[in-house]
Formats: structure tokens, sequence, C-alpha cells
């Protein structure tokens, strides 16, 4: 387990914060990224010493000054049961497996351009563009000609 | 590119209103919030210091000084809060000897 992904496991829930310099947070964690930079809500600051307390709606915190955090016994559960089901859910090669039939592609394409050209045999075999607009020319013709039979 | 969306919290909300910013090294500021960037550099106006305690730097005091106009370096920007709804309390907490 990592502390940022504790971290981030921890999103709403009330925790305590400790910078550098003494001074505690309390509040719910709204956001926090890879620098531990948190942003908390309904926070309660208190002094170094303890005798002071301050109400702030919310407020940003810089991640490299921060001792400490203490977040809810819970937490552990949930970030346990994260990690599980991002292990199992990634089975390895499905990148891979995607990448590969996209090179099938092409191969796959040809025989259908074929097809569209049948009228022309083997004449055209050059662009896909090229072979179409000839098919469409001669399913023209054909189609004269079933009107005159 | 997630360079840009480092920033936790969304400075925007905070332009033209007044913010608390506490500095590394214990200085602390108000002062409205005319720009940022995602470095956290901030742009203060009519910027106040609160002055501290002489013998414990750690104690901000009612004393204040008028800076005026400022650039605060994002790297020493410790905190930022919204004066906004921030007040001196009680002690919110159950007392040692009350628990």
């Amino acid at each position: 387990m990592l502390p940022l992904s504790l971290l981030k496991t921890a999103q709403g829930h009330p925790m305590l914060v400790e910078l550098k310099n003494g001074e505690t947070y309390n509040g719910h964690l709204v956001n926090c990224d890879t620098w531990m930079n948190i942003h908390l809500r309904e926070v309660i600051c208190t002094s170094k010493d303890g005798d002071r307390f301050w109400r702030m709606p919310e407020c940003y915190i810089r991640g490299n000054t921060i001792k400490y955090l203490r977040v809810p016994d819970e937490v552990i559960d949930k970030v346990q049961e994260e990690t599980k089901s991002r292990a199992d859910r990634k089975p390895p090669g499905v990148g891979r497996g995607r990448g590969r039939g996209r090179e099938d592609g092409p191969g796959g394409r040809q025989p259908k351009g074929a097809g569209r050209g049948l009228d022309d045999g083997a004449r055209t075999t050059s662009g896909g563009r090229g072979r179409g607009g000839s098919g469409g020319k001669n399913t023209g013709g054909r189609g004269s000609g079933r009107g005159r039979g | 590119m997630s360079g840009r969306k480092e920033t936790v919290l969304d400075l925007a909300k905070f332009v033209d209103k007044g913010v608390q910013v506490k500095l590394t090294g214990g200085r602390q500021v108000t002062g409205t919030l005319k720009g940022y960037d995602q470095l956290l550099n901030l742009v203060l106006d009519e910027a106040v210091e609160f002055l501290r305690d002489q013998d414990d730097p750690l104690k901000t005091t009612d004393q204040t000084r008028r800076l005026g106009l400022i650039v605060c370096r994002g790297t020493a920007v410790m905190l930022v809060s919204p004066t906004d709804g921030t007040d001196e309390i009680a002690n919110p907490f159950i007392q040692p000897d009350g628990a």
C-alpha cells in the first residue's frame, strides 16, 4: 500500500494534518495530488501550542509543509479493496491484442475491395478508391443492360 | 498533460476575494487575490502582514503592516484559505480534563 493511494482513498473523510511548524488542521479531505498538496473543507486550525483555534471554510495546504496526517481507520480497509480490484482488472496483454488486430485490418479490407470490383475482375488491383469508382461505373452499365433485357 | 491539472485547489474562485496566506518561515499575509499561476505564485493587492511576537515568532499578534501590492513566491506559500468565514473560535475539541 502506498501512502499516496491511502490518502487518495481518504478523500471525503475527516482527517488531521500537522504541518512542520506544529500547526494542526482538522478537516474533510476534498482532494489531494501526487505532491501531497491537499484541499480541506470545514477546517479547524489549531496553533502549535494548542491554545488558539480558527475555523475556516476551506484551505489549501502545500504538500512539502506536512509533517504527518492522521486518517480514519476504516480508510485502510477501503484502500485494500481498491488495490485488489485494480489488480483483478488488469489482465496482461489486452493492449497488445488490440494492436495485433489493427495490423490485420488492412488485410481484411483488401478482399472487400476486390469484391466490390468483381465485374472488373483482376484488371484494377491498384488503390481502393480507384477500384470503387470503376466498380460504380460498371454496375451502372449492368443496370442499363438489364433494362434492355 | 497532467502538469496543468496539478493544482488541487482551483484558485479561480478566490480571485478578487480576500485570502489568507501563510508563508514558510512564519509570515502571515492577507490580501485580495488578483492573480496566480500553476506554481502557486500569487498576486495580492492591499496586502497586510500580521506581525509576530518578538519573543515567539510562531505567534501572530494584532499588529499589522501594510504591504500594498505584492507577489508571493509559490515555493514559499504554505497555506491558502479564504478570509471569508475564517474566524478565531473557542476550543471546539473536548478538553483533556473533561474527557
